[in-house]
């Protein structure tokens, strides 16, 4: 039987081993995702064109394909900060990260699908997770403003996000993840997966049928914008900013299932009309990649579809946009000095 | 045989429901910087396993 001097001395060891564990994960966490994004944002003060969103412009945006196509010189590459599995809000708080560091963008590209922009976000502190997981120390507290937790989550969220154990959960989960698959594939023939993971899985983040999505085109005419997007708008056109948003390329799939519907239409004229207060230019690229061999799962583009749909793009901005003009104003976005890369 | 009730008589002293090493074991129940190592890295399994497969579609990160 441990005595009560022992159990102490016990106790510290593991706390000990704890604490050991939580700094080689805030050593490691540096190669995560989030942290790469915000290093290549804080190193490229030069981009003349700054592309944000999620996934879908992860995997959509060639920044290459795109400047060859703009007529963007080397010095001024694009730089593409897309974010899987962000909301609007990580896409908002890179964009302050961006322009903090003294990236002056001639536009802001925004590329989104369905109704990123007029739903409301909702969070949990479980979905805290992965990518996500940049809302624990990126501007954690002006976050806040724009999406809410539950009074116990909020005491979790203040409590885990100073422990890198917990910050950094989902990256050390998707490891054992990825050797769950690996062993669950055993003797079965192998999925399809694109760079986010099994192409199959993404269905899941489509509308379950035509008709309910149909009945969320009605009910978001009624909406507004999401209030972090509302404000990326509200400080890019502070900071003159031009903004270009994209209704990204969506498979012929998903077209055929959701778009037809006169439904998606009519929603997307609302939301073009909720767009006139800011200096936004709107650009249907819904349909501009017909071929579904050039898409790796129902939403996203795959590389040969991204650089297709980047070299379009090019195109029409150095015909709509001017990248030449005289250098913008100084932005003079307000940024809390909470964010920890 | 003898070996398979050595490991269990071992792994019941691990997990605590034996108070008395198996025979050759060199860490005695006093030894409290083993017994905090050994939780240490319990603690670090639970944390590394104890994700919900569920949960993921993107592995991206």
């Amino acid at each position: 039987m441990l005595s009560k001097r022992q159990f102490v001395l016990a106790l510290a060891v593991t706390l000990a081993v704890v604490a050991a564990i939580n700094v080689v994960l805030a050593l490691l966490a540096q190669r995560t995702l989030p942290r790469r994004i915000m290093r290549r944002a804080a190193e490229s003060p030069s981009a003349e064109v700054l592309a944000i969103g999620n996934s879908l412009m992860v995997a959509g945006f060639h920044e290459s394909s795109f400047d060859s196509a703009a007529g963007v010189p080397p010095a001024h590459a694009a730089v593409n900060l897309g974010l899987g599995a962000s909301t609007p809000v990580e896409q908002l708080l890179l964009f302050r990260y961006a322009i903090a560091h003294g990236m002056r963008p001639r536009l802001l590209i925004y590329g989104f699908y369905d109704f990123q922009l007029t739903d409301p976000v909702t969070m949990t502190n479980a979905d805290l997770i992965g990518n996500r997981a940049i809302l624990y120390y990126l501007e954690p507290e002006y976050a806040r403003r724009f999406y809410s937790l539950t009074a116990h989550d909020a005491v979790e969220f203040e409590v885990m996000r100073f422990f890198p154990m917990f910050v950094e959960r989902g990256a050390v989960w998707s490891k054992v993840e990825e050797f769950r698959r690996l062993l669950s594939q055993q003797g079965l023939p192998a999925r399809r997966t694109n760079q986010f993971g099994r192409a199959s899985d993404f269905s899941l983040l489509e509308a379950s049928s035509s008709e309910e999505f149909t009945r969320h085109c009605d009910s978001a005419r009624a909406a507004g914008l999401a209030s972090p997007v509302e404000e990326l708008l509200r400080q890019a056109r502070a900071a003159e900013i031009p903004v270009a948003v994209i209704e990204m390329p969506m498979s012929p799939y998903h077209l055929r299932a959701f778009y037809s519907s006169p439904a998606w239409p009519a929603y997307v004229s609302h939301l073009r009309s909720l767009f006139a207060p800011y200096d936004v230019s709107f650009v249907d690229a819904s349909n501009w990649v017909t071929d579904g061999s050039l898409f790796a799962d129902n939403l996203h583009l795959s590389p040969a579809g991204g650089q297709e749909f980047s070299r379009e793009l090019g195109d029409l901005v150095r015909k709509e946009f001017s990248l030449q003009t005289s250098a913008a104003s100084t932005p003079q976005i307000p940024h809390s000095r909470e964010s920890r890369p | 045989m003898k070996t398979i009730r050595w490991m269990q008589h071992l792994l019941e002293y691990l997990g605590g429901s034996q108070d008395e090493p198996p025979p050759g074991f060199p860490v005695s129940l006093s030894n409290a910087v083993f017994w905090g190592l050994w939780w240490g890295v319990l603690t670090v399994v639970i944390l590394v396993f104890s994700g919900q497969s569920s949960k993921f579609i993107y592995i991206d990160f």
